[in-house]
């Protein structure tokens, strides 16, 4: 097996989020507006930024850590999540991609 | 009515992270901004111009590649950046800073024309001293009020000002020229326009003043003009924290657990007496 | 407000498809916006790695020399991941075709390319709409403000809400053929690098691999190596996979996905000293011509790079930002011949379609298409990867004597419970599309 040192350890998703950078928006961009029939187990599982959590029964969207990619957007209809890029050139600032 | 504004090009202090094996900072990539907390500034600028009329003049000290951030300004509705830049200010610290922007401040008083009101933010995400805008007032010798919330002009030449403090509001009113420190978080700033990025690229809007403009002796500016020292500086370890998920049927469940968790934890139990009896147990 | 300015041309998207119209356009002598959301022109872009070079040299013959190319890929390579199980093939190219670098910082360079050629470039700034007047597009919106223009060229993106709001695309779902991909950046001394991959200085790698790295889901990874970096991550389509976590077979985030890959033994040797210095997602496309638009034009607009779902993924290849740049170009191109013939009428515009149609992004697409549902299909991201595995490991892990290579396919295929017939007849068709 290989070395393992601190470079090898299992990084958690918020470990992963410290990596980026944003410019966030004190505008709200996206926002579950009905949860009833959304697919919340993939919305918890395939937001890459983890932004959907559950808090309790209710469903929250954290669009703080948001990469706009819209993968939300996609398992989802305009009555359930209103979506929108963040403006001002605001949210997530990719620089090694 | 004559707004002068200044603004900070900052890191994104959000984006420096901490290397635990080599106990360094990691700036690589690391992308300025316009220091967050002088956009409530710039939105209380456009709301008192939008409201009387006249025009506000975004300055900034700093090297030349702030420029982008006075552009994201003037992108805002800003009608007019300066940038105040010379290698004779490099090094400032903010005796010297606040000293460059008071004395450009007089002189697009003297060239431009009468200026109103000078306003900044509270503080810099990269420093936060809190410093600048006493200090300009100091130097131009005008009232200052900080903690400010909101300004409106009440006419002859007076704005009422609204400070937050922590448990009440105070309300002023002051004759102008003043200088106003905006609270953190106090308005939220308006997004960038297309109608003003393309203005800003049409009409030359943002101008560069060096040394020669401004003629200070350099004595006075940059590390020359800085008498504070950086004796030492101490990385805070990072605290650990212990994560816990408590799923409550409803919010007073969820409260009467955070209380008990509180008064659980001596330490916490001390400090939540003290927050509210002010020490006694 | 709501300032009106008018432009001949405003295209929506500062990408790698937009600046390629924008700095055409502006050569040419027109009057040029280009608009972009993000903070710089590439600032909201996140990719797998790699671009091929000959369609983007069509618009920048200096792209070689001036461009923030990171290394020319001289070395594919494909592995089959099973368990602890791989096997990999490696092509060293005779010459190089593609180059990997930073879609930031190549875009950037592209808006700056654009600029310079008097394209007004305007950064920070949404479009919310593409306006139209008695069904014609005159302009876009943004927040009060319209800006008017002959032609508005569309270069929003794979998730193109402004085209669903004209209703030229339907709007995105778990149906549609898109993908995300995740990926992990991974700093590392470009000498290390070099020794680990194999590589002369300058040389890069770019790898695909597929299996159990997916946990079943399908999709694949990527590694490609950067200048002083490794970008690695995968590609998993989104309805699958949504359907997986629903169904509760799919139980981890994505992010733990991408950090087993990047903890795999066989993987972490060749970056174990590597810190993970950036982390993202980002919706692409699976490939295949599913995300075509209808139309590629209307009045008063074209439709270019990911928001006209130009990118082919051949199942060994996948290549998006060529497609972008070729497809700016062709953009450019029906403009500046439509204004010699007599103006941007339908007839004059559809000429971009036929243009794409006649060109290398179509038939790649074309040829390739059906690739997407391939690879969607349980037999090619789990039985075949343990097939192949299986086969390997019966002849490479035989004590005494190893079985021919039919017997080992033949007792590989029964392992993982398919038939022998079918999985020809499965790798016919796969292959046959490839």
């Amino acid at each position: 097996m290989s070395s393992t040192g601190v470079k090898l350890k299992r990084l958690k998703l918020g470990d992963l989020l410290q990596r980026d950078v944003w410019d966030v928006d004190e505008a709200r961009h996206i926002e579950v507006l009905d949860q009833r029939g959304l697919p919340i187990k993939a919305l918890l599982l395939l937001c890459p930024m983890g932004c959907y959590t559950m808090a309790g029964e209710r469903l929250l969207m954290s669009y703080e850590g948001c990469v706009e990619c819209a993968t939300c957007r996609v398992l989802s209809n305009p009555h359930q999540i209103r979506w929108e890029y963040p403006r001002s050139g605001r949210g997530i600032q990719y620089r090694f991609t | 009515m004559r707004v002068v504004v200044g603004i900070k090009w900052v890191p994104n202090t959000q984006a420096v992270r901490f290397d635990p094996e080599t106990g360094t900072l990691i700036r690589r990539g690391v992308p300025s901004i316009v220091n967050p907390h002088d956009l409530p500034a710039v939105e209380l600028s456009l709301r008192l111009r939008d409201e009387v009329g006249g025009e506000v003049i975004a300055i900034a000290m700093a090297p030349p590649p702030a420029s982008k951030g006075l552009e994201f300004v003037l992108g805002m509705g800003v009608d007019r950046a300066i940038l105040i830049t010379d290698r004779v200010y490099a090094g400032a610290d903010t005796l010297a800073t606040s000293y460059v922007l008071a004395r450009a401040i007089q002189k697009i008083n003297a060239e431009i024309g009468d200026v109103d009101l000078v306003v900044f933010g509270q503080e810099t995400i990269d420093s936060s001293t809190a410093h600048i805008p006493a200090q300009v007032a100091s130097w131009l010798e005008l009232p200052y009020i900080y903690y400010v919330k909101e300004a409106t002009v009440v006419g002859n030449g007076r704005v009422r000002v609204v400070r937050e403090l922590e448990n009440y509001l105070e309300e002023y009113e002051l004759e102008l020229p003043a200088v106003l420190g905006v609270a953190i978080r106090a308005l939220k700033p308006r997004p960038v326009s297309l109608s003003m990025k393309l203005r800003t690229k049409f009409e030359k809007r943002l101008i560069t003043w060096t040394n020669n403009d401004l003629k200070l002796d350099p004595r006075c500016t940059g590390l020359k003009g800085s008498p504070t020292i950086v004796a030492k500086t101490i990385d805070m370890p990072e605290v650990p924290r212990r994560r816990e998920v408590f799923k409550a049927r409803d919010a007073r469940e969820a409260a009467k657990w955070i209380v008990a968790k509180m008064l659980a934890d001596e330490k916490t139990r001390e400090l939540l007496y003290r927050s509210l009896w002010g020490g006694r147990g | 407000m709501g300032t009106t300015s008018k432009f001949d041309v405003v295209i929506v998207g500062a990408g790698p498809a937009g600046c390629s119209s924008a700095y055409l356009l502006a050569r040419a002598g027109l009057r040029v916006l280009l608009v972009e959301r993000g903070r710089s022109a590439g600032s909201k872009l996140l990719w797998g790695g790699k671009a091929y070079a000959q369609p983007i040299r069509e618009v920048w013959p200096e792209l070689d020399k001036e461009a923030p190319i990171h290394r020319w890929v001289t070395r594919e390579r494909f592995s089959f991941v099973w368990g602890d199980r791989i096997l990999t093939v490696e092509y060293k190219l005779g010459r190089s075709v593609a180059f990997t670098s930073y879609l930031p910082e190549l875009v950037s360079w592209m808006a700056r390319k654009a600029e310079s050629a008097g394209a007004l470039l305007v950064e920070d700034v949404r479009v919310d709409e593409i306006v139209v007047k008695d069904g014609r597009v005159v302009g876009v919106r943004s927040g009060d403000d319209v800006v008017r223009a002959d032609v508005v060229i569309d270069a929003e993106g794979v998730n193109r809400m402004l085209l669903e709001k004209l209703g030229l695309a339907e709007k995105l779902d778990v149906n549609s053929g898109v993908a995300l991909g995740v990926k992990e950046t991974l700093s590392l001394d470009s000498k290390l690098i070099e020794e680990r991959f194999n590589l002369d200085k300058g040389e890069g790698l770019s790898w695909l691999v597929a299996g159990d790295i997916t946990r079943g889901l399908p999709g694949g990874g990527f590694i490609y190596t950067m200048r002083d970096s490794i970008s690695i991550g995968l590609v998993i389509p989104i309805g699958p996979a949504a359907k997986a976590a629903e169904e509760g077979i799919l139980k981890e985030h994505v992010s733990s996905l991408v950090e087993s890959f990047r903890l795999h033994p066989y993987f972490n040797r060749l970056w174990r000293e590597a810190d993970v210095i950036e982390y993202g997602g980002r919706m692409t496309i699976e490939g295949g011509l599913s995300m075509m638009p209808r139309r590629l034009y209307a009045p008063g607009l074209l439709v270019v790079g990911d928001a006209a779902g130009f990118l082919v993924n051949t199942g060994y290849t996948i290549r998006g930002v060529d497609t972008a740049v070729y497809s700016g170009k062709l953009a450019a191109e029906t403009v500046i011949e439509a204004l010699s013939r007599g103006g941007f009428t339908e007839d004059n515009l559809k000429a971009y379609e036929d243009k794409v149609r006649r060109s290398y992004i179509y038939r790649e697409l074309r040829n390739h298409s059906g690739v997407e549902d391939i690879m969607k299909d349980p037999f090619y991201f789990t039985k075949l990867p343990q097939v192949v595995v299986g086969a390997a490991g019966r002849l490479f892990e035989a004590d005494y004597e190893e079985p021919t290579l039919i017997r080992s396919v033949v007792e590989a295929s029964r392992d993982a419970g398919i038939s022998l017939v079918r999985a020809f007849f499965k790798l016919a068709r796969v292959v046959r599309r490839l």
